[in-house]
């Protein structure tokens, strides 16, 4: 059994690309994935910043020709040619894949380097592969791993210090443009958790006038009672512009919904002052043609993540320190993984031993005559002595198969058991 | 001693420089501080300098270049470090200092002043180059408001990092810098364009000789009364006012300085 990952995120393909990526709903891709011949388990990932599958698989090549047409056919459109897709993707496998789905749910792989929202968006990505049937014991166990060094390097280092989302990043730059945000009026397009993380961070800042339009009313509503601020539909997003200094969207949808038509009315209404837009929404929000409006700052996810990698250069040291725990913990994933190849030597030593016990039980006891008490008790006897026999050798094997040097003792131990001879030959070599 | 104290001021000044130089390469708090408090040192000293001059048993004029020009880079800071703490423009000592310290360095560079026997005209030659070098001195921080502007506007726009700390003000805070200084800077320099035809016709009998000099400062007048229309009366925007207060501060700076130079 192997590892294979095929991504693309932030850093290798553009946002372009990784809009025409987005997954509204991983259930049928993944359980269409998981019904190939090449795919024991899968779990996908898909953010606004990534799009990620990793699999088990029991031979690499033909799963990543399988993940390479599942990225084109069945996650992106059929107009994206397999060079743009291979220019795009990355692939890790074995250490390097578990090693990476450590380091993302780490957020050590992120845009802010430490945002809190990868682990929530991971541990998510994980249960809908649960609730579908495509994750199984292996992934299982990579991803609660996952789980656990994240915990781990939040605790234990300051990674999580400074500004560590989008939301952060996209205050300190309203604090560029404007010069106190405490009176200054925000749009929140959308009522998802990065709206409501903005939000947060908004109102750290002093900002008092805050909006919500979303496309329902009743998330808006509950979203906006939460914060103290007013909830409106999407209609009303011409006047709401207007009046708004910071604009910050993020939802669904495939076109843009801040389009340069519906700005340039908006501006001709705020007498010259500036607008700051946030486009977190993948696909974008804001139309990248409202740039050429003198007063419109518009900033993207991609903006933002170039600013962020700044961020990410201050706290270098907890960099090496988050690192050193992620490879750590890969080494104990690892030693579990490796060692799960002692399984099926150590199942067949049991059933070969066990089989053996009851056939030379059932000639004994048939030579003896002996009453039902006195059998169980012979039936126990032999039990125990093949259970003790046993228990060193198996517990070594399992210890070993943890090391590179492992397969030898595995292979010694098939060879001295005759495991890979044939049952008629075991038989005839007994008689 | 008043040569002494304008070295030291532009030593000063020098170092002011220096140091905000090295907090945006090192992105160092504690330098940019310093540099504000060194900023303030050379202000000090140099209104030390200015205060000595009424002490003198014969005080020199103010109205020949060096020293007005001298006296405009002191408004300047003054001004500046008045507006700093309001609108938090630390980022900007890195500009304004070695400014100041130009000004400063060229009249210690300069000869002694002339007797003011010879200037005339009572107290308006006094009155007209300090009205107008203060208007000036606030103008040109009203266009060097607008070129941070612009620099920050294109920054922004483009989406580069901001390279070294402190940050420079928000675009709002320098719109707003352009704005005041603009506010009380062309209300200066009207009182000097005043006080200076007034000094004129006590000198030739007419406020006006149709010298290069004064057609040229008209000039400038005139169109710092396009630029104050535009922006209080019509309502111009931050990144046109920018560019219009830098580009005004150029005109006034060639009618001014360029004027007596070059013509």
């Amino acid at each position: 059994m192997k590892l294979l990952l095929m991504g693309m995120n932030h850093r290798s393909a553009p946002l372009e690309i990784r809009e025409r990526m987005a997954v509204d709903d991983p259930v049928p891709p993944l359980r269409k994935l998981v019904s190939s011949d090449e795919i024991d388990e899968a779990v996908l990932i898909s953010t606004c910043n990534r799009v990620e599958v990793v699999v088990l698989t029991r031979e690499i090549e033909s799963a990543r020709h399988r993940l390479r047409s599942f990225f084109r056919r069945d996650l992106g459109d059929a107009s994206l040619g397999e060079r743009e897709l291979d220019g795009c993707c990355y692939v890790h496998r074995e250490s390097e894949a578990m090693r990476h789905v450590l380091r993302v749910a780490s957020a050590l792989d992120s845009m802010v380097v430490g945002e809190p929202q990868i682990l929530g968006q991971a541990k998510e990505a994980y249960r809908t592969a649960v609730e579908c049937g495509a994750s199984g014991p292996i992934l299982d166990r990579l991803f609660q791993r996952a789980f656990a060094t994240a915990k781990r390097i939040r605790t234990d280092t300051r990674i999580a210090e400074g500004p560590t989302s989008v939301a952060r990043v996209g205050v300190g730059l309203a604090r560029q443009i404007f010069e106190d945000l405490s009176g200054k009026r925000a749009l929140m397009i959308g009522a998802g958790e990065m709206i409501e993380l903005a939000l947060t961070a908004l109102r750290k800042e002093g900002l008092e006038s805050v909006c919500v339009a979303n496309r329902t009313a009743e998330r808006a509503a509950e979203l906006a009672g939460r914060f103290d601020a007013s909830a409106h539909g999407l209609d009303e997003l011409p006047a709401l512009l207007s009046d708004a200094d910071v604009v910050l969207t993020s939802i669904g949808g495939s076109r843009p919904i801040l389009t340069r038509e519906l700005m340039q009315q908006a501006l001709s209404a705020r007498r010259s002052r500036p607008i700051f837009v946030i486009d977190i929404g993948v696909p974008r929000n804001a139309d990248p043609a409202i740039d050429a409006l003198e007063e419109v700052f518009r900033y993207d996810i991609d903006d933002l993540a170039s600013l962020a990698s700044a961020n990410a250069e201050g706290r270098r040291q907890e960099l090496v320190l988050a690192e050193a725990i992620v490879s750590e913990e890969q080494q104990r994933f690892e030693g579990w993984f490796v060692a799960l190849r002692a399984v099926p030597t150590i199942r067949h030593l049991r059933s070969r031993v066990e089989e053996i016990r009851n056939r030379e039980l059932e000639r004994g006891l048939a030579r003896l005559d002996l009453d039902d008490r006195s059998r169980e008790g012979v039936e126990a006897l032999t039990r125990s002595i093949v259970n003790k026999i046993l228990h060193a050798p198996l517990s070594r094997l399992r210890r070993e198969a943890e090391r590179e040097e492992g397969m030898a003792y595995l292979e010694l131990a098939r060879m001295l058991f005759g495991l890979d001879d044939d049952e008629t030959s075991d038989e005839s070599s007994e008689r | 001693m008043d040569a002494l104290l304008l070295q030291l001021t532009a030593l000063v000044y020098l170092a002011a420089g220096i140091l905000a130089g090295a907090a945006r390469v090192l992105s160092h708090g504690w330098l940019s501080r310093a540099a504000v408090v060194a900023l303030g040192a050379g202000a000090l000293l140099q209104g030390l300098k200015f205060s000595l001059l009424h002490t003198a048993d014969s005080p020199p004029p103010l109205t020949d270049g060096p020293t007005a020009v001298s006296f405009m880079a002191w408004i300047g800071t003054v001004a500046f470090l008045a507006l700093l703490w309001r609108f938090r423009l630390v980022g900007l000592v890195a500009l304004v200092a070695p400014l100041s310290f130009i000004g400063v360095f060229y009249a210690a560079l300069s000869p002694a002043a002339v007797a003011e026997a010879e200037v005339g005209a009572g107290s308006l030659p006094h009155a007209h180059v300090l009205l107008a070098s203060a208007g000036l001195a606030l103008l040109g921080i009203s266009g060097m408001a607008g070129a941070a502007f612009l620099a920050e506007y294109s920054r922004l726009k483009r989406k580069r990092h901001l390279v070294g700390s402190p940050a420079w003000p928000s675009l709002e805070a320098l719109d707003r810098v352009n704005a005041l200084a603009l506010a009380l800077g062309f209300p200066l320099l009207t009182l000097g364009v005043v006080t200076g035809a007034l000094w004129v016709r006590s000198l030739h009998g007419a406020p006006w000789t149709g010298s290069a000099h004064e057609t040229w400062c008209l000039l400038a007048w005139l169109v710092y009364a396009v630029l104050v229309t535009l922006r209080f009366g019509l309502g111009q925007g931050a990144r046109r006012s920018a560019q219009t207060a830098l580009a005004g501060f150029a005109f006034a700076g060639f009618a001014v300085v360029g004027v007596e130079l070059l013509l």
